[in-house]
This record gives C-alpha cells, sequence and structure tokens, in this order.
C-alpha cells in the first residue's frame, strides 16, 4: 500500500511541468481520452461486478443497485 | 427683389449638394446580404439536445459454481445465464452552464438461477430490470458540479442512489482535482430457504471518491483514483447457498458490514503511428479478506480519419473472502458463503473493438461501434460479451 502512494506521489509530482494549450492537440484525440463512454463503462462494470467480489468501488458505490450484486 | 431671387437660388444649389450624398446612399442597396448573427453564429437555443446514445449488449454465460442449486447435492451448479442490456442515454444543455444526462439501462436476465425455489416471484428464471439515472452538472470556469438520482426496479426489488460530484481544474488545466460521494439504498424481499418470503430487508452503500488527473508530456496523460465503499446491511443475494455435507444446502451467511478500499492508476500514451497505449492497474482490499489486483491495457489505432480499432486485455487476481467454503455443517451459526464470485480466482478479458465516426448532415458526428470480448476464470466460468452501439453528436 506503502508502495502505491509513493507511486501516485511520484506521478503526480512527475506532472509539474506545464504542457502549453498550443502543444495538447496529441492528447484531445479521442484515443487519448481515459474515460469511458458512460454506456460501454457501465457494460463492463456490469461484466466485473457481478463476477468479481473485488470488483467496483473506483468511481461508483461497489454493490447496491443491482439484485445481483 | 433680384437680391432676394439670387439668395433663393444660393439656399437651393446648397440643399442640393447636401442633399446629393443622402440620395446617392438612397440609391444604395437598402439591406445588407447578411446580418450578425451570419457573422457571430446563431445564438443558441436555452435548451438544447446535445447528444443521443444507444448501446445494446449482451454476455452468455457459461461454468459451475458451488452457490448455485442448480447441480447434484454437494456439487457445483449451473451458472449458465444470457444477460441482455440496452441503454439509452441523452444529454442536454441548459442555458449557458447546466448539462443534464438521461440514462435508462435496462437488464433482461434469463435462466439466472434455474432451479432456485423461488416460486413466489418467478423471477429466477426470466428478469427484467430497469433503471433510470439524472445528472445535473454545472460547469463555470474551471469548476463543476453535479448532482446525480436514480431509481432502479426489478421483480421484488428496489433501490434509489443519489449522489455529488465535483472538479477542479488547476495549472492551466494541466490538472484537475474530482471528488464525489454517492449513496445507494436497496430494499428487497427476503426469502427463507424453503421459498417463504420473510418481508423485506435492505441494504446501503456509501462511497467516497478522489481522483487526480494530471498532463505529464503533449503525448501522456495520467489518473489516480481512490475510492471507499462501506456497506451495510443485508449483502446476500437471498438465493446463493452453501452446500452441506449432508447433501442438503443453506443459504449463504454475510457479514452484515462490508469495508472496501479501491485504489486505480490509469495511464495514456499517444503513439507516434496514429495509435495510443493506455495501461492500468488496481489495487483492492476489503475487511472480508480479498484483496486483488488487476492489470489491463489497450492498444488504439487510427485506420482512417474516421474510423479506429482497439484490442484490450485485462487480467485479474484476488484472494477469497474468509469465510469462503464448499461445504458447512448444517445449521451452523457461521458465516460462509460458497459464492465463486468470492473465491480465490484469476480471471482473463480479451476484447476488440471498432469504432466509426461519421459528418453527416443532419448531426455534427453520427456515432457507431461494435465490439466482442471474452471474459474466462481459472474456476470454471466463461463469458461471451458482443456490444454495438450508436450514437448522435449534435
Amino acid at each position: 500500500m506503502k508502495r502505491l502512494v509513493v507511486a501516485s506521489l511520484a506521478l503526480a509530482l512527475g506532472g509539474c511541468a506545464i504542457v502549453p494549450q498550443n502543444r495538447r492537440a496529441r492528447l484531445a484525440d479521442p484515443m487519448m481520452s481515459l474515460a469511458q463512454d458512460p454506456l460501454e463503462a457501465h457494460r463492463k462494470q456490469k461484466l466485473y461486478s457481478t463476477r468479481e467480489g473485488a470488483a467496483g468501488g473506483d468511481g461508483l458505490a461497489a454493490g447496491g443497485g443491482c439484485g445481483c450484486q | 427683389m433680384r437680391k432676394r431671387a439670387a439668395r433663393s437660388a444660393l439656399l437651393a444649389l446648397s440643399l442640393a449638394i447636401v442633399a446629393r450624398p443622402a440620395a446617392a446612399e438612397d440609391a444604395r442597396p437598402s439591406a445588407p446580404l447578411f446580418n450578425d448573427a451570419d457573422i457571430l453564429e446563431k445564438p443558441r437555443p436555452y435548451f438544447q439536445i446535445e447528444s443521443i446514445a444507444l448501446r445494446y449488449s449482451r454476455f452468455d454465460q457459461s461454468g459451475t459454481g458451488y452457490q448455485s442449486r442448480a447441480g447434484k447435492p454437494g456439487q457445483p451448479g449451473s451458472e449458465e445465464m444470457r444477460v441482455e442490456q440496452p441503454q439509452l442515454e441523452v444529454t442536454a444543455r441548459q442555458g449557458t452552464h447546466l448539462t443534464h444526462r438521461i440514462w435508462v439501462p435496462v437488464d433482461i436476465v434469463t435462466a439466472a438461477s434455474p432451479d432456485a425455489i423461488d416460486v413466489v416471484s418467478g423471477s429466477s428464471r426470466r428478469n427484467e430490470a430497469a433503471s433510470f439515472d439524472w445528472t445535473a452538472t454545472y460547469a463555470r470556469d474551471r469548476t463543476t458540479a453535479s448532482i446525480r438520482n436514480g431509481l432502479h426496479n426489478e421483480e421484488n426489488y428496489r433501490s434509489w442512489n443519489t449522489g455529488l460530484a465535483g472538479s477542479r481544474s488547476f495549472a492551466e488545466d494541466n490538472t484537475v482535482l474530482s471528488a464525489g460521494v454517492n449513496v445507494v439504498v436497496d430494499w428487497f424481499d427476503r426469502y427463507l430457504i424453503d421459498g417463504t418470503n420473510a418481508g423485506h430487508n435492505a441494504r446501503s452503500s456509501l462511497n467516497f471518491n478522489a481522483g487526480l488527473t494530471q498532463l505529464l508530456s503533449p503525448t501522456t496523460v495520467a489518473h489516480v483514483d481512490y475510492g471507499f465503499t462501506l456497506q451495510e446491511g443485508q449483502l446476500s443475494n437471498g438465493w446463493n447457498i452453501v452446500p452441506t455435507p449432508q447433501g442438503a444446502f443453506q443459504l449463504e451467511n454475510l457479514p452484515p458490514l462490508r469495508r472496501r478500499h479501491a485504489f486505480v492508476a490509469r495511464i495514456a500514451q499517444h503513439l507516434p503511428w496514429s495509435g495510443a497505449l493506455h495501461g492500468s492497474y488496481r489495487f483492492y482490499v476489503d475487511d472480508w479478506g480479498i484483496v486483488a489486483h488487476s492489470l489491463e491495457a489497450e492498444l488504439h489505432q487510427r485506420l482512417a480519419s474516421f474510423a479506429r480499432l482497439r484490442f484490450n486485455y485485462r487480467y485479474h487476481t484476488q484472494a477469497g473472502a474468509d469465510f469462503f467454503r464448499t461445504s458447512v455443517p448444517l445449521g451452523a451459526p457461521i458465516f460462509a458463503t460458497a459464492d465463486s464470485d468470492l473465491a480465490p480466482l484469476h480471471a482473463h478479458t480479451v476484447g476488440v473493438k471498432g469504432t466509426f465516426d461519421f459528418a453527416v448532415p443532419f448531426a455534427r458526428t453520427l456515432h457507431a461501434d461494435v465490439a466482442v470480448e471474452r471474459y474466462f476464470r481459472s474456476n470454471d466460468l466463461r463469458v461471451s460479451v458482443y456490444s454495438c452501439g450508436l450514437g448522435l453528436l449534435f
């Protein structure tokens, strides 16, 4: 757990260099989006949350809202 | 008299000279060929549909698990199941700062537990479930705030959820901090082992999330997220069983409290050949004894200006719950589950998805995609997933 915290802090601190707006063309490509299409995200959540006891908890409540969770 | 006539002639001449430009202007076209709206774009309507999306997914599952009654006594029963899942999403903008999202997912589950004794509701063989979810988001400058409310209904089961979330960007939008809280309350019929309805029961889930998204370079973006969920109430689904050595079975018995922690790190790297590579790692731990690690990779490749392809792979491993067992002495007052989802397991997912975005005259973009995935688990469970989506962006 400590390693994860250190890794996430290193990730955050490593990003302190500002990327100017005029150099973000590649970041604006839909392929670079870290957020999935919400309907596909739900499909994916359905696949895992009803088949793995360790699913959920990241972004939305783990369990609840469905009889099979 | 002559002097007066000369003065009148001079006045008339002066008037004629002064009036000439005006007359010349009158000769020009009276109305311009364009107006301000043509130059500055027409003012947006106060209420405007921004997107409509439809998705249909189908899950074909096969395998066995000890929690299922559809098997020989003491042996794992069938987990064969088919789920059809249509979804509809509409987003609309109201005014300058407010956006609404309406989302309606439906689940049609067939043969969830074929030999279950739930003869009262009949929900074992075919079960329809639907939700209605509304999110309103207010965005101004670098801050967003949203409120989410939803209802879920299926046979003998109701659920309500509500949530608040917000985000704030910093450092010229290089950094975005987000946080949210969600509450889900489930209310459902409680059945005894012989199918007798024993009234109602409830469970609640309280969830808190905090995330950070950071641009690392002109081609790299990363995100970290932590989520905590506290669940209370009847946490079993009401029909899972645990076999007994005598060849009988009893309902699973789960602790009424569960604290769950999930930590996620994601990164996306743009590739020079019009591609992108995504990687993610998720760590999960809860007080039922489950510790899990999930690794996922996605390779995106643009094939043409309107088409791209995605390959994805996921590996998941988890330790089982402390009280997972495939047999329990009849009537023993202990926590016990035989649910294969709570067992120690490894799982793999492989998939491919094609995405197409077309420019059309009646909308900004027509989106279409089709995806196939295969999920297989070490403890005898396999799922084939087929999904296709269609959407319009206005």
